[in-house]
């Protein structure tokens, strides 16, 4: 299993359903947990050592006991946790959240990150020059799955029974579904290999619609069926609809606690992405942690 | 007293004036540094010339600047009152019976009428630098008795010979003092600010140079600095 | 002679005394011990007298007191028109004063003259374009600025950013081994998306050497990311040195003359070991200036040339859209209001003001582009110029200093301001921190970026995703 996970956290309520999942995963399968924390976003023109808390939103001067004080309330918040959990370690940077993220999940080489949606403040200033959501920007350039957890009521993590996967065909997904796959015989669970058929932006007759759910049906098991080795606990589905509803629809109707699936949108425009992007809409409806992938080279 | 102010008296004003303002010239042209004023003026040259003259002509047309633009009723005050200062004294009919009289030359003079416009110009516009002196807080903070000084010396010669002309009071009382006045207005064009009238050339030059080759020039923008 | 252990007339030139000042919170000691600091008036007045030549000198001297350069400063504006904020005002005040008593002044008005000199004025030049006598005010102060330094009266940030390029040649810690790092990882994690793309570093005799802010390797590298996909698909032949990248000068808003000397021969060392045919520098305003207009004086070439033609990323990208090297997507383009920000150090300091204008009109929509007013080299400053960003003591004045910035960007009813300059995009995000009046800002890369038609033989292969 995993060796290093990163959890990248505010500290936040926010980030608490991360934080549960994170712990779990790590004292399942004894690996090292990384408590990574962005203690303040810079201020006055990147100059030294000001920072914006990002959990006051109040001007600090970073030194050495301010980043004592911040270590401090962290342990305090996860003080429970921690004492289960013994391999692990607390960083803290200073910087825009998700380059620091990817910052230290490269030089960690971690193997897993997991973070909430969103840090429990979308006001912040400091992300707005910035296109995209920490989030976005992590799990587009992160080389490692990005696991989120978007609420408390998602983290619940008794081991995967059912891993919904879904697919867009792109290049990403080959590494998305490596993912899945390997977390399905790691778990013994069941597997959903799942496509959504966009219908949003065309008029298409029902019988068309038939059609085309029938080839999609048969290519999902032309690309993915051979890849299955001897793994047989899945099963195939293609559902029209808007492709995020359909993806948290089966994944309730499945009773999933895993959404596996790839992170390929190029758009990075905050206002177009936010509401474009499928990843986003469905981290933000889950009831399960998703896992984004995009690179091949954790997986 | 007349006769030497007058007479010698005139002759080494002039002397004064000549040498204080070469001086001046001299003194700039070689205090320039292309290192410390971070202008390469000298293998630049033809640029820096170019700059130079477009950055004068264009201060010296009314208007001609946008900073002239941006304060049009100064400008025009502004103007009027150089124009009379230094036509008037150089056209005037006066004085260049005066410069025949000596020298056997003489300018092309103007009429009377328009010497006394002149003269009521630079009066009046006097009057005005000095109330916008007071009135304007931005410029009252600037402000010396110097300043005020200036205006008097600059103006004196022209408000005397008015009086003078116009025959009220006493006529050679007034003249021998126009002629005081004179001098000495000639005389602070060396040893007060009036030196601008060299300097300002030299200034607006050097900072016409300044973006003639670092600040544009050479990359051929046209800016009327 | 009293002298601080972290105020003093020393430049900072080792990374223990850069760390034991960093280490000092908001300066607190460093200016307490400035309030001790004794001024050595010999040195002040043997200084001027070998540094202030004709031009200073007569500046100071025909300054006619005339006033008209009062409405030029946009900070007399912002300050309900407070008298002693006219820029012929300030300087008769500090250096005027100065040597007027032959510099034998205290240390009290010596710290008056440091909140002058970096919280009255911003360096923007602007007053001398309106000065009858061509009294260039931000020359002046830039002037007096090198005398405090001297002196030791800089504000804490400033004496840190010129211990920083001293000590790592960057104006922030970044080691060349983290720089290089940085080059790799922002290649890396942009492959997938751009094949083939490279951040070629010590490349010799490329066609373009790249130059860039540090704060970009620090913070945000997606900028040197966005650079690196800008040359790639303009199919540039481009590197980057592994010493000498940093292209700006915190030296040159300390009035640390000596390491602006310093750091700018680190990027002409860098020129002459790779022998690029050109240089292109980012998108930041003093940095082009301190390396390519003022640096070659500071390095003694009396041409006032950089070794290479050196240009700013304006410049490039212009010529990039120009010649069609890189094309805009026309369906792509910008279709709301949107207005520019034209740096001084750039635009009224080397006349780039039409250059940025072409870019607006390969990317905006015709009829898009809102003007601010004034504009082009009488625009104003951002508010932030001349290190007044970066200095934790003059943050309220700072703040003031916005809203002329605030009111020109409100006037063209514009949510999207381009910025392609650090400092104004800085200042216009503080801006929106400050006093948030809806607005969005962005330096040219990723506009262009988002806009551009990339060629097919750049694209990822077999990328099919999405379709249905």
């Amino acid at each position: 299993m995993k060796k290093k996970i990163l959890l990248a956290t505010t500290g936040s309520p926010a980030s608490f359903g991360a934080a549960r999942v994170a712990f779990e995963m790590a004292k399942r399968y004894d690996a090292e947990l990384l408590l990574f924390h962005v203690a303040g976003v810079p201020k006055k023109g990147f100059s030294y050592q000001e920072v914006n808390d990002v959990r006051s939103q109040e001007t600090v001067q970073v030194d050495d006991d301010y980043m004592a004080w911040v270590e401090e309330e962290l342990k305090n918040t996860y003080a429970k946790q921690l004492e289960e959990c013994k391999n692990a370690r607390i960083i803290l940077a200073t910087g825009l959240p998700h380059r620091e993220i990817l910052r230290a999940a490269r030089d960690e080489d971690v193997d897993m990150i997991i973070m909430g949606a969103h840090s429990g403040d979308s006001s912040d200033i400091y992300s707005k020059g910035y296109p995209g959501s920490t989030l976005q920007r992590v799990a587009k350039a992160a080389k490692c799955p990005v696991m989120t957890v978007h609420r408390e009521s998602a983290s619940y993590m008794g081991g995967f029974s059912h891993i919904v996967f879904a697919t867009d065909f792109s290049k990403q997904s080959e590494s998305a579904f490596k993912y899945a796959l390997s977390m399905a015989k790691e778990f013994d669970c069941e597997m959903t290999l799942f496509h959504a058929l966009d219908i949003t932006s065309k008029v298409l007759a029902q019988s068309d619609i038939e059609d085309k759910l029938i080839t999609l049906r048969k290519r999902l098991r032309d690309v993915y069926g051979p890849k299955m080795g001897d793994f047989k606990n899945f099963e195939v589905d293609v559902w029209e609809g808007n492709p995020y509803v359909e993806i948290v629809k089966i994944a309730r109707e499945r009773m999933a606690d895993l959404i596996v699936l790839a992170h390929n949108t190029r758009e990075l425009d905050p206002e177009q992405a936010r509401m474009g992007s499928t990843l986003e809409q469905v981290l933000l409806r889950a009831n399960c942690p998703v896992v984004s992938v995009n690179r091949p080279d954790k997986v | 007293m007349y006769n030497f102010l007058t007479g010698p008296m005139v002759w080494i004003t002039f002397l004064v004036v000549v040498v204080g303002l070469t001086y001046h010239v001299v003194t700039y042209i070689r205090g320039l540094d292309w290192r410390l004023d971070r202008v390469g003026y000298r293998p630049n040259m033809q640029h820096g010339l170019k700059g130079a003259a477009r950055s004068i002509f264009f201060w010296i047309l009314p208007w001609g600047s946008h900073g002239w633009r941006a304060k049009p009723l100064f400008t025009l005050l502004f103007f009027s009152f150089h124009i009379g200062l230094l036509f008037t004294p150089i056209f005037l009919e006066a004085h260049n019976i005066m410069l025949k009289d000596s020298w056997g030359i003489r300018l092309p003079g103007i009429s009377a009428g328009l010497a006394d416009f002149l003269s009521w110009v630079v009066v009046i516009g006097g009057i005005f630098l000095i109330l916008r002196r007071i009135a304007y807080p931005e410029v009252r903070i600037l402000t010396s008795a110097y300043d005020y000084m200036l205006i008097v010396i600059a103006v004196s010669p022209f408000l005397t010979g008015l009086i003078a002309r116009y025959n009220v009071g006493n006529y050679d009382f007034w003249l021998l003092i126009h002629i005081i006045t004179g001098h000495v207005w000639l005389l602070s064009l060396v040893f007060t600010k009036l030196n601008h009238v060299v300097l300002f050339f030299l200034s607006r030059a050097q900072l016409g140079m300044d973006y003639g080759i670092k600040r544009g020039g050479m990359k051929g923008t046209q800016m009327t600095w | 002679m009293p002298e601080g252990i972290l105020c003093n007339k020393q430049p900072i030139v080792t990374d223990e005394q850069l760390k034991l000042t960093l280490g000092d919170k908001s300066g607190k000691q460093y200016y307490a011990e400035m309030e001790q600091l004794e001024v050595d008036t010999d040195k002040l007045w043997s200084t001027i007298q070998n540094t202030m030549k004709s031009r200073l000198k007569t500046w100071l001297n025909i300054c006619a007191k005339c006033g008209l350069c009062a409405d030029s400063c946009f900070l007399y504006e912002c300050n309900d028109r407070d008298p002693r904020q006219v820029p012929s005002a300030k300087i008769h005040a500090t250096l005027g004063e100065i040597v007027k008593r032959k510099g034998k002044v205290d240390n009290a008005f010596m710290r008056k003259c440091m909140d002058i000199a970096w919280s009255w004025c911003t360096c923007c030049n602007r007053c001398g374009q309106f000065c009858p006598h061509g009294i260039d005010m931000g020359v002046m102060f830039s002037y007096t600025r090198g005398l405090l330094f001297s002196q030791g009266f800089v504000p804490w940030e400033l004496k840190i950013g010129s211990g920083m390029h001293r000590v790592y040649k960057a104006q922030m810690d970044v080691t060349t081994e983290d720089w290089v790092d940085t080059c790799e990882w922002m290649a890396d994690e942009n492959s997938e998306e751009w094949p083939g793309l490279e951040i070629p570093v010590d490349k010799e005799d490329a066609d373009i050497m790249y130059t860039l802010n540090a704060r970009e390797a620090k913070h945000y590298p997606e900028d040197i990311a966005e650079a690196a996909i800008l040359f790639h698909v303009a199919g540039e032949n481009w590197t980057v040195p592994s010493e000498g990248w940093e292209q700006t000068s915190l030296t040159i808003f300390a009035g640390d003359w000596e390491g602006c000397k310093q750091q700018v021969l680190h990027v002409y060392d860098a020129i002459e070991r790779l022998r690029p045919k050109r240089v292109v520098g980012t998108e930041c305003g003093h940095a082009h200036r301190a390396t390519v207009i003022e640096g070659p004086y500071w390095a003694g070439r009396e041409d006032g040339q950089p070794p290479r033609p050196y240009i700013h990323y304006v410049e490039w990208l212009a010529e990039m859209l120009r010649t069609g090297r890189i094309k805009i997507d026309p369906a792509k383009r910008i279709k709301e209001p949107v207005t520019l920000q034209d740096s001084c150090n750039y635009v009224r300091n080397q006349g780039l003001k039409n250059i940025t204008r072409e870019i607006m009109s390969y990317l905006v929509e015709p009829g898009y582009f809102v003007e601010m007013a004034p504009n082009k080299e009488y625009n104003y400053c951002c508010g932030g110029g001349g290190g007044f960003n970066g200095i934790g003591k003059y943050r309220p004045q700072r703040n003031i200093a916005l809203l002329k910035k605030r009111e020109q960007i409100l006037a063209t009813g514009c949510k999207l301001v381009v910025a392609p300059c650090h400092n104004c995009w800085d200042a216009i995000r503080d801006l929106e921190e400050e006093y948030p009046i809806g607005i969005r800002w962005s330096f040219l890369k990723p506009l262009v970026i988002k806009m551009m038609i990339v060629p097919d033989h750049l694209k990822p292969q077999d990328e099919e995703g999405e379709e249905e």
